[in-house]
């Protein structure tokens, strides 16, 4: 699936974006922190930091790491705070 | 007097010099903290609601809190509150640093100004004693001019707030600046301009005790140390101009006068692209360790840009070139003016001369050069610029043909950077908003960037999560503490009665504190109906309502379910 960062994530990744593969969000969590170490403070396999949000397709805010994902989902990772 | 505070007010009257103590009692202080909490309840007491925003009796309240002074981070905020002239509803605006801290040691809780000053004048303060002296040479500076003129000819000890010329012209939406920020919404700056004050220099030694310093102390050491962590490094790494990428991603970027929820310029205001062109250094108001702002250089000066300044200022008016961003913001600041409602009024314009609906052919979306054209006009109030500087409510009201329906407003003050098709508890927000529509008083944007609601389909559930941003930004605003520090509080109303027992010995809970958050909205409210609101005004512009978002068929919020969840705030908050 295709994973995206913006703010905090995208800084910490050092990336836009990225190809992962992964059967729930639990697992691509746990994938892309071993992808990203720089991740970690954020991201782990059971979830995110507040600070962070996961959005599936531009629509649903996910964060359950039992969570099924499709091979065509696009899961965007941001700061939650997106506020002035 | 419990610690923490004066127990009183200076009521000043530029007219005649008079000045007076006013004691302010403890249930009252209880009551309604500081802020905007405190300032809202002198303007109720001083029959604010009912004189002209402009007029010399027209009360001007700058509120500090119990926590100002403290080592409390982020603490060292003040409120300005007054009837506003671009809604004539409530208007409260906060600004932070050291004019926080030498106002309240000026030995008081909170400055009242009233009356109109026969000449362009100055107001001293100094450690309670009150000088009003010739404003003979300020007339017309800029904000920053004014300031450094003035700490010049003081002292470098006095801290300053003044005008720029847009508030000696009375724009309705002029600003309040201090150190180079301000407090930017609904036009003190005009209010304080209609008293023929340029500006108010204070300084002073009178310091309060606390409770319990020992324990504030630690609390307070405690509270820094958590202010470096993951939940601020947005603000502290990127600063809110981060949000920019994010909301065009989500549809949620208003553009072109909310024409459109995507700007396809948008990487080109990023702050990574912006850095490229323009190095940037950090910088914090006093007493604060999260230091959010990002100043962008130009020109050898360093711009401070936030989102809210990139999207009204650029996606709004259809502008991705960054250096005419950051030329905009910079002259916004120096001229004294909401970078939010000049863009909006700005963007309406454009839409409106696309339209054919009004004859200035040069002002158009994409131009910069008119963006920064328009932006003088305004600040002198010449040609077009006259009628800009009313808003866009009193532009759509000049220009008629309809042009209210995609006036981008509510209750006459601009709507900030969400677009409330595509974020509808952000919506709501906006349309029962005491100020009008604003992101400060409501946070609900938050809310919608969750798993918490379908930013898309409000649902009455959404209500109350619409009403528990607002106690908090309503409680946060009174103590006052910054809304960035917001996400290191595990439970927000417990560790805030922390503070408070140390601080001011109080026995205060959580619970009182939520009681007390929603006294302060109530008071907003009891304000708004005396100053003639009525029911109709919770609304959005027809534009918001019925069409779905160009891009977006399922962005759609309709007249009735709007209706409906408005009439659900209003039952909620009068059944609370």
């Amino acid at each position: 699936m295709h994973v995206e960062f913006l703010g905090i994530p995208r800084e910490r990744a050092g990336v836009a974006e990225v190809e992962i593969e992964a059967g729930t969000f639990g697992q691509l969590l746990g994938t892309l922190v071993s992808r990203f170490p720089e991740l970690r403070e954020l991201v782990t396999e059971r979830g995110l930091h507040s600070s962070i949000a996961a959005n599936l397709n531009g629509d649903e805010f996910v964060s359950d790491p039992n969570r099924i994902l499709a091979a065509n989902d696009r899961v965007i990772l941001l700061s939650a705070d997106a506020g002035g | 007097m419990p610690p923490g505070y004066h127990g009183c007010y200076l009521r000043i009257d530029v007219s005649t010099g008079r000045t007076e103590r006013v004691p302010l009692s403890e249930a009252l202080l209880r009551g309604y903290i500081g802020g905007s909490g405190l300032g809202t309840r002198l303007l109720l007491d001083e029959a604010g609601a009912a004189v002209d925003p402009l007029a010399p009796e027209a009360p001007l309240i700058f509120a500090f809190s119990p926590l100002v002074g403290t080592p409390l981070t982020t603490s060292a905020k003040f409120a300005v509150v007054s009837r506003s002239p671009l809604t004539e509803r409530i208007n409260d605006s906060l600004a932070g640093s050291g004019f926080a801290l030498a106002g309240k040691h000026c030995g008081c809780d909170a400055i009242v100004i009233v009356g109109r000053a026969d000449a362009l004048s100055v107001l001293v303060i100094d450690d309670g004693e009150i000088q009003l002296r010739s404003g003979d040479g300020l007339q017309g500076a800029s904000c920053p001019k004014t300031e450094d003129t003035l700490r010049a000819a003081l002292g470098a000890d006095y801290r300053i707030a003044s005008i720029g010329p847009a508030g000696e012209r009375l724009v309705r939406y002029a600003t309040i600046s201090h150190d180079r920020r301000h407090a930017g919404r609904g036009g003190s700056g005009a209010v304080l301009g209609s008293k023929n004050i340029k500006a108010i220099a204070v300084r002073g030694t009178q310091r309060c005790d606390w409770a319990h310093p020992e324990a504030l102390v630690e609390l307070s050491r405690e509270l820094s140390q958590r202010s470096f962590g993951p939940a601020t490094a947005k603000y502290r790494e990127l600063g809110t101009a981060a949000n920019l990428l994010t909301l065009n991603r989500f549809g949620a970027l208003p553009t072109r006068n909310f024409q459109s929820g995507t700007f396809d310029q948008a990487a080109s205001l990023s702050p990574a692209e912006l850095g490229v062109r323009h190095p940037r250094v950090r910088a914090s108001c006093t007493a604060c360790t999260i230091g959010c702002e990002h100043l962008y250089e130009l020109d050898k000066a360093g711009v401070r840009v936030e989102y809210e300044s990139l999207f009204a200022l650029g996606s709004l008016c259809g502008i991705g070139e960054g250096s005419t961003v950051l030329r905009a913001s910079q002259r916004c600041d120096e001229v004294g003016i909401d970078t939010i409602s000049a863009g909006g009024t700005i963007a309406f314009a454009m839409e409106c001369v696309d339209r054919g609906l009004v004859d200035e052919k040069w002002l158009t979306f994409g131009s910069g050069d008119a963006v920064l054209k328009a932006i003088e006009l305004i600040g002198r109030r010449e040609g077009i610029g006259d009628l800009l500087a009313e808003g866009s409510r009193r532009v759509a009201m000049a220009v008629g043909q309809g042009s209210m329906a995609f006036a981008p407003q509510v209750k006459g003050l601009e709507i900030p950077g969400y677009e409330p098709r595509a974020l509808q508890t952000m919506a709501l927000g906006f349309a029962v908003g005491s100020r009008g529509a604003d992101h400060n008083r409501s946070g609900a944007y938050e809310v919608d960037l969750s798993d918490r609601v379908d930013r898309r389909h409000a649902t009455l559930e959404s209500v109350q999560h619409a009403i528990e941003t607002e106690d908090r930004a309503a409680l946060m605003d009174s103590l006052i503490l910054c809304k960035f520090l917001r996400g290191v509080f595990s439970d927000f109303y417990d560790e805030a009665a922390e503070m408070l027992r140390q601080v001011t010995g109080w026995d205060v809970t959580a619970g009182e504190l939520h009681d007390t958050a929603r006294r302060i909205v109530a008071a907003k409210r009891e304000f708004n109906v005396a100053a003639g609101w009525t029911p109709d005004e919770d609304t959005l512009p027809e534009r918001f309502l019925d069409a779905a978002l160009p891009n977006d068929a399922a962005a759609v919020l309709t007249h009735e379910r709007l209706q409906q969840l408005v009439a659900e705030y209003h039952r909620q908050r009068t059944n609370s």
